[in-house]
């Protein structure tokens, strides 16, 4: 074999150039699956619409699987139009994939705003989904609501700064924050005898960034000790750096924001090494948002620690669509055959305020009012109640434009429901209305 | 002793590499084709596994067995269909051919599976826990041992096929010179279709590796298609036995790399790739331009 030569037909640099020129450019076509979804009526006063972007494919694309779901139960509350100040809308949804890509999401938003001329924005899931969706309205004046991507990387990310009292002008943002993390870790924690030792693996992303610059004191300051081995990148295939370091310093504690493939890599890894032997809490987050990302584990996912955004015992009423959280979930579950997920909740509440921002606004087609209006916004979601008027404060200084939403501590377990595994909330911290299903109890598939 | 461990958990890792890069490899050796749709080739494998191990409960290992024949019979289909097509259209066409298979595989993955994550770590028992402990501080695991002789099996019968048949005559005499080897009667094309079926039916091995080891959903093939190129390229491209210490080279400085700092893990294996690319392509170049300055 070895004497195989290789004699590659000469390719010169300028043809190599050219080739991967027309690959590349092949990226930013729009994607073939691109889902199109609209709805109308006609017999009204005016017409209202409202775009939204989500991950449908790429990377993220599990935020958008619930989409099509949500998005029925949306159009079925705005069939009739709404009617707002004596007069009815027609309301029109148009659903466009950000295709988890930030340059994609900027070309959809513009298409919304330039040639659909929409005139709320919604948009959901990770940051490179939402900011430029978030940057792109701000620029055109057009009314932008998001959610799911933690408060700071939006905020911060889109070039506010802290201590400032006004930064933006059309775009607002609900989400938990680093806060919640913390408030979840350190209530559930505390519920199982450990040495305070955490063994934290937070890659280096911006989500592990953040998390290691403001977590991770946090934590020390609440008296755990944290081993950090240091950042990876995502997709590493072997972990026996980190897995040695964890036995020798005996972390009982392991908390980490990998993405799924990582995590369960590390955590095979951690398994066949031994050092799943002293982990008594398992706090994992980013990965476990998802059902199928801790039951594909099989028995070693059952007793994983995690937190939700959502959950289907949730007291809360969706106020557009009048569902309940269970209704929520049991309608998804009954619809597509799968597992309820946290994601469900997050998608609706961005219809559930958009309804409530046209209807206190006035004058829906008016953008600068709608904009303003969110200012002073309070509204009943799927969620929980959030209130515009009372932003939060971090680092002393109030956070304009934002609403933070809990993130609720619990534990994936098996054998709880019909599914392979259902998610056991163990802790309140964050909103005392959410009601507590059990304690944590130590991990014990090692 | 960690180091020595670190060593021989790159070894159990460079082996999952060389599998992934195995039929990457063949293809580049025999058509120069540059296949980027190899890890979504790999993923496809890996649901294909999937659906057997989930319609009858075997175990993975065996459900590949039975998911071979499909896997041989796509590459083939797959030669003659799209990419004999593109050879015939210069050399940039398969590369673009292939890129555009990658789209199509993925989306096509996407509509029949969702975004949800699978795995057959679960369904493959024990295999993916099991462990032996040396000395304290050694780990063997059964799943890097598998992989491991998998991959030299693998390696070592596709060596013999080349040089010992009369199959693996032709596909090396068509490598060298497809030309003069058509004036000897050798039909390219069927060879080409029977390289691009065995790189496919391996890169579906991979796949069920990838499975067993991590999660995987259809957006999983480019992510490690980036390690299967180094291999390739460390190893030297289109040598067979070269891709096997390729693969094996990098997993062992990602595993050191990540023993000074895990940091470094994927660093030191492109700071190898670089390095390899520098002194076989670039040396020469390099040495001259220092004497001219």
């Amino acid at each position: 074999m070895s004497k195989r030569k290789v004699s590659a037909p000469s390719i010169t640099r300028r043809e190599m150039l050219k080739g991967t020129g027309v690959v590349l450019g092949g990226l930013a076509v729009p994607g073939l699956l691109e889902a199109c979804l609209s709805s109308s009526s006609s017999s009204s006063s005016g017409s209202i619409k409202i775009g939204y972007v989500s991950p449908i494919t790429g990377p993220a694309a599990g935020f958008g699987e619930p989409d099509a779901y949500v998005l029925s139960l949306a159009k079925k509350a705005f069939q009739n139009g709404i009617n707002i100040g004596g007069s009815n809308y027609s309301v029109e949804i148009l659903s466009r994939d950000g295709q988890s890509t930030p340059s994609v999401g900027a070309q959809v938003a513009q298409d919304l705003i330039q040639s659909q001329k929409v005139d709320l924005m919604l948009t959901t899931s990770t940051p490179e989904t939402t900011n430029p969706v978030a940057a792109a309205c701000e620029a055109a004046g057009v009314p932008c609501i998001s959610t799911v991507v933690p408060w700071q990387a939006w905020y911060l990310g889109l070039g506010g700064k802290i201590g400032q009292s006004t930064t933006f002008k059309y775009i607002y943002h609900y989400c938990f924050g680093v806060e919640q993390f913390f408030n979840a870790y350190t209530h559930l924690w505390p519920q199982i005898s450990t040495n305070k030792k955490v063994g934290v693996m937070y890659p280096n992303d911006a989500d592990g960034n953040a998390i290691r610059g403001a977590l991770a004191p946090a934590l020390k300051s609440a008296g755990y000790t944290i081993v950090d081995p240091g950042a990876y990148e995502d997709g590493t295939n072997d972990y026996t750096a980190q897995i040695q370091k964890f036995i020798a310093e005996d972390c009982q504690i392991f908390n980490t924001f990998p993405i799924p493939p990582d995590f369960a890599t590390f955590w095979q890894q951690a398994h066949q090494q031994g050092y799943t032997k002293h982990v008594k809490i398992a706090q994992i987050a980013k990965t476990g948002l998802f059902p199928s990302q801790v039951s594909s584990l099989g028995a070693i996912g059952n007793g994983l620690a995690s937190g939700v955004y959502w959950h289907p015992t949730w007291t809360y009423k969706s106020s557009l669509t009048g569902v309940t959280c269970k209704q929520l979930a049991d309608g998804y579950e009954s619809s597509s055959g799968k597992q309820w997920n946290q994601q469900l909740g997050a998608s609706l509440s961005l219809f559930d305020v958009a309804e409530a921002v046209l209807k206190a606004s006035g004058d829906p087609k008016n953008k600068t009012k709608v904009a303003n209006t969110v200012k002073t916004l309070s509204v009943d979601t799927i969620v929980g109640h959030l209130d515009w008027t009372k932003p939060p404060t971090f680092a002393g200084a109030p956070i304009p434009n934002v609403q933070t939403t809990p993130i609720i501590g619990g534990q994936w377990k098996q054998g709880v429901s019909k599914w392979p595994v259902d998610f056991v909330i163990c802790e309140n911290s964050s909103d005392p209305n959410v009601p507590v299903a059990g304690t944590l109890q130590p991990y014990t598939a090692g | 002793m960690s180091v020595a461990n670190a060593i021989l958990q790159g070894i159990f890792l460079g082996a999952f590499y060389a599998v992934l890069a195995c039929g990457l490899s063949l293809m580049f050796g025999v058509m120069r084709i540059i296949n980027l749709a190899h890890g979504d080739v790999a993923v496809l494998g890996a649901y294909l596994v999937l659906v057997i191990v989930q319609g009858t409960g075997l175990s993975p290992l065996l459900a590949f067995v039975i998911a071979l024949p499909a896997m041989i019979a796509l590459g083939y289909v797959l030669q003659l269909t799209v990419l004999q097509r593109a050879l015939k259209a210069g050399i940039l066409t398969p590369l673009l051919a292939t890129f555009g298979l990658s789209i199509v595989i993925q989306n096509l993955l996407l509509l029949k599976f969702s975004p949800d994550v699978h795995s057959l770590g679960a369904s493959a028992g024990g295999l993916t826990t099991e462990s032996w402990n040396l000395f304290g501080s050694i780990s063997i695991s059964a799943l890097g041992l598998v992989v491991l002789a998998v991959a030299v099996v693998v390696f070592a019968a596709l060596h013999l096929f080349l040089s010992r048949t009369r199959p693996g005559w032709r596909m090396r005499a068509t490598a060298e010179d497809p030309d003069a080897a058509e004036l000897i009667g050798i039909d390219s094309r069927h060879v080409y279709a029977r390289a691009t079926a065995i790189a496919v039916a391996i890169a579906g091995l991979g796949g069920l590796f990838l499975a067993i080891r991590s999660v995987f959903d259809p957006g999983s093939g480019p992510t490690q298609l980036i390690f299967a190129f180094e291999a390739v390229v460390i190893g030297g491209m289109g040598s067979l036995w070269g891709t096997l210490l390729g693969g094996l080279a990098l997993g062992v400085a990602q595993t050191l790399g990540a023993q000074l700092n895990p940091e470094y893990a994927a660093l030191s294996g492109h700071l190898l790739f670089l390095a390899v690319l520098i002194l076989r392509f670039g040396g020469v170049r390099l040495v001259r331009f220092g004497a001219r300055a």
